[in-house]
């Protein structure tokens, strides 16, 4: 009774409100009056933009190449060849770490469409492996590396194995406790459980290793100068870096195309269900995914710390980020696109500072994130394919 | 209600020490000599505290300080300075896992806790200015006397010297903020003065990392750098979160800087900068970079670093027996960081104008809290107290009456001080030793 006499009144004030606020009858005939003189103009506005937009999208490379050779030439024409050479260099040593941690992002997008947000959190976990490896047995492996030059490349064989194998089991355990169960539920909850899980490997890290920067002491292994080129002292670091970060790419890239196990990849990445029909094994696949995935984030941890020879627990945070930039704007899903994304990104984050100033250099990178999300969520090289996404 | 709890106490004390009176026979025997007769009948616990960064990327800053000032609690206490009235110590944190190091909220929710304990009369702290610009207004509102040993900006007391602090803004209730060391107009002099003067530099690229202390310092250096005849080629501001300092070396290469000047702390990059830097190019600091994670980070490169810091007192005839008797306590040289003795003496500052509250009070500390710290404050303006590091006087904004910086290197593994250098209110810089 009382119930009744309640929701009556409550329907009588809404009603009330509806008629006296909600409509407003000369707001809607002002527009009808004006709608003669202003729609003309509005129209011709609106299809000038749809058609700048549709010539952005359509030439989006052409207008991202010709932005970075302008940027490139920019800094030749400000500073000359040698400062244009360095950060070349620079961009291509940054660039190259973003590939191997952006190529981990796309895989495993490639094959459950998931975006893994703990993977910058591996690719720190992943130093810390290198860290803690470097440092086992008195430190043996660190004067073995700064010993001679065969000592060096058998320090490499144990750090870069051992390492890449711990990440790589660290991937696939992460996929089986926190993705597995949630591989058929919506897409958000797989997509908040990475976030879970990348703030509990930052917990671990920050409470087992502390807060503070730590000196992995990687930088000694590789020192001196290889080649001076236009005034531009090239490091063998810098060398080691490209080239390592190259051949693992061009590897996958082989691995994937060739091998059962790599067309097993591309096939679940394409139909899951008809992998299954036909006899793939498709947790293994998808395990193997994270493996490499993850231990190239590790490759990618080793040659940062003997470039810039730290490590910290919040390393992978932003620099997670950035490779995922790397990612969409090589197109996600797509390996070779998150290979070339990632040294893109190296050039536009270098000489991006260099001309608006090293405070814009992240700035700009995230603007390309959402130019690219804007114009051409496929990506570079990304084909349009309806994801549920 | 709340309020007439916290006042209970220091009610209650009130009461004990008016009706106890007689007191007990005088034991004051204190150091600095002239404790007034009637201060052995003084009734009552306060507290002093400090603020300081303790943990995470500061935790080789505030340490050394806080057991300082500690230390200079526990002396009076043993000395009787306050004759029968005993001091409580409090050690707050502004460090926060968050910023890995000092952050202004926890600073603020520090200074908050303690202005509401009113038997707490005075604080020791903060460290870094951009944690001062939060706790400055909350200390004026609640009258509570801040000693900084440490804070370099000069807007935090001087308005219009700063871009980035609006000073009358600071201080909505009174003015009870002090600091025993110098600000970066004379560290930017000073090290201006070095680069041109003694390095016979022309051309300097300047790094800040966008704090408070960063920028202005940055600010101080390439104004008093451009004064003195040399060119600033460059400039770049950084998140302190920045790892990689390549763009920027390798722009500065190019437009033929001789020296990199970083205006920021160790925390935010300043030795990260050192390893990532030619060696050829020497870098440039002020007081932020002064300590063991510099050291660390810079790693092989850490040689070509020079920076100035607090005066180096450690040579000083008057810091000697605060230096053994440091040693002795914590088995710890406490050398390592320059500003360990000005922890000392701030709390010692904090601790004489009590005893001359009490002194001018008859024995007995004022019955309102707010009065006391209001007391506290003009008697800390009148202070001319023999410390460890020279006279601990303060001016009319409460800055140091006898600021001066010290120009370290590193020598091995350690920084070690190379001269000392003072500057006057014209700018003009003197080595004095």
């Amino acid at each position: 009774m009382s119930d009744e006499t309640t929701a009556s009144a409550a329907r009588a004030t809404a009603g009330a409100i509806g008629h006296g606020t909600l409509v407003d009858p000369r707001g809607l005939s002002a527009r009808t009056d004006r709608a003669g003189t202003t729609r003309p103009a509005v129209v011709r506005t609106l299809a000038f933009l749809r058609k700048l937009y549709g010539l952005v999208q359509r030439y989006f490379p052409q207008f991202l190449i010709a932005g970075i050779a302008f940027a490139i030439l920019k800094v030749y024409a400000n500073g000359g060849l040698t400062l244009m050479g360095a950060q070349i260099k620079n961009a291509l040593v940054l660039g190259a770490i973003y590939a191997l941690v952006a190529i981990g992002y796309t895989m495993v997008y490639g094959i459950i469409e998931l975006i893994n947000f703990a993977h910058g959190d591996v690719f720190t976990l992943s130093g810390f492996y290198a860290f803690v490896i470097a440092g086992l047995s008195g430190g043996a492996i660190g004067s073995l590396a700064t010993h001679s030059g065969i000592g060096l490349l058998l320090a490499l064989l144990i750090i870069f194995p051992t390492t890449m194998v711990a990440a790589g089991f660290t991937g696939v355990v992460i996929e089986r406790v926190a993705y597995r169960r949630l591989r058929d539920a919506p897409r958000l909850a797989p997509l908040i459980t990475a976030i879970g899980v990348s703030f509990l490997l930052e917990g671990l890290m920050l409470v087992i290793f502390g807060a503070d920067n730590r000196p992995t002491k990687l930088s000694s292994w590789i020192t001196g100068r290889a080649v001076r080129v236009a005034g531009v002292d090239v490091n063998w670091k810098d060398i080691f870096v490209v080239a390592t970060a190259l051949g693992l790419m061009f590897s996958l890239g082989a691995f994937v195309r060739i091998t059962t196990l790599g067309k097993a990849m591309r096939a679940t990445a394409q139909d899951r269900s008809a992998s299954l029909l036909s006899g793939i094994n498709v947790n293994r696949t998808i395990s193997a995914t994270f493996f490499i995935g993850s231990a190239l984030a590790a490759a990618g941890a080793i040659v940062y710390s003997i470039n810039y020879d730290l490590i910290q627990w919040n390393l992978g945070y932003q620099l997670g980020i950035i490779a995922f930039t790397a990612a969409v704007l090589g197109g996600i899903g797509n390996i070779v696109g998150a290979g070339v994304g990632g040294f893109i990104i190296g050039v536009i984050s270098v000489f991006g500072g260099q001309l608006a100033g090293g405070e814009w250099s992240n700035s700009l990178v995230f603007a390309i994130l959402v130019i690219i999300l804007t114009f051409r969520p496929v990506g570079l090289f990304g084909v349009d394919v309806t994801t549920r996404a | 209600m709340i309020l007439t709890k916290r006042l209970l106490p220091v009610v209650g004390v009130m009461g004990i020490a008016a009706l106890s009176a007689c007191g007990t026979s005088s034991t004051s025997s204190s150091s600095s000599g002239g404790g007034g007769g009637n201060l052995a009948s003084c009734q009552g616990t306060f507290t002093v505290a400090t603020d300081l960064p303790l943990t995470g990327g500061d935790a080789t800053d505030g340490p050394p300080v806080e057991k300082a000032a500690h230390l200079a609690v526990t002396q009076a206490l043993a000395n009787k300075t306050l004759g029968g009235c005993t001091l409580k110590y409090v050690s707050k944190d502004d460090a926060t896992v968050l910023k890995n190091g000092h952050d202004p909220a926890q600073g603020a929710a520090n200074i908050t806790a303690l202005s509401g304990d009113s038997s707490v009369v005075g604080v020791v702290g903060p460290f870094n200015s951009s944690v001062a610009v939060a706790e400055i207004p909350i200390a004026s509102q609640n009258h509570l006397p801040l000693i900084s040993p440490a804070n370099t900006n000069p807007g935090l007391t001087q308005a219009g010297t700063s871009a980035s602090i609006d000073t009358n803004s600071l201080y909505p209730g009174v003015h009870s903020y002090f600091r025993t060391i110098g600000t970066d107009i004379t560290q930017g002099e000073i090290l201006a003065y070095v680069a041109t003067k003694e390095l016979n530099f022309t051309k300097a690229y300047a790094i800040d990392d966008q704090e408070t202390y960063g920028k202005g310092l940055s600010t101080f250096f390439q104004k008093s750098f451009t004064a003195d005849g040399g060119t600033i080629v460059g400039t770049a501001s950084l998140p302190g979160t920045t790892k990689q300092f390549q763009t920027q070396v390798a722009d500065a290469q190019s437009k033929g800087a001789q020296v990199i000047f970083f205006g920021g702390t160790s925390g935010n990059g300043c030795g990260i900068l050192r390893s990532q830097m030619p060696a050829s190019i020497p870098e440039l600091g002020g007081d932020g970079c002064q300590d063991n994670k510099f050291i660390t980070d810079a790693a092989s490169n850490a040689a070509g670093a020079q920076v100035t810091s607090a005066p180096d007192a450690s040579k000083l005839p008057t810091a000697t027996k605060f230096y053994s008797d440091f040693k002795s306590t914590y088995n710890e040289d406490g050398t390592e960081s320059p500003y360990t003795p000005y922890g000392f003496d701030g709390m010692n500052a904090l601790i004489q104008a009590i005893k001359a509250v009490l002194t001018a009070n008859n024995g007995q500390p004022p019955t309102d809290p707010m009065t006391f710290r209001d007391s506290v404050a003009q008697q800390l303006h009148k202070l001319n107290y023999p410390g460890a590091t020279g006279t601990v006087a303060f001016d009319k904004n409460g800055d140091t009456t006898q600021p001066g910086f010290s120009l370290y290197t590193i020598n091995g593994t350690a920084w070690a001080p190379k001269q000392l250098l003072t500057a006057d209110a014209s700018g003009k810089v003197t080595v004095a030793s």
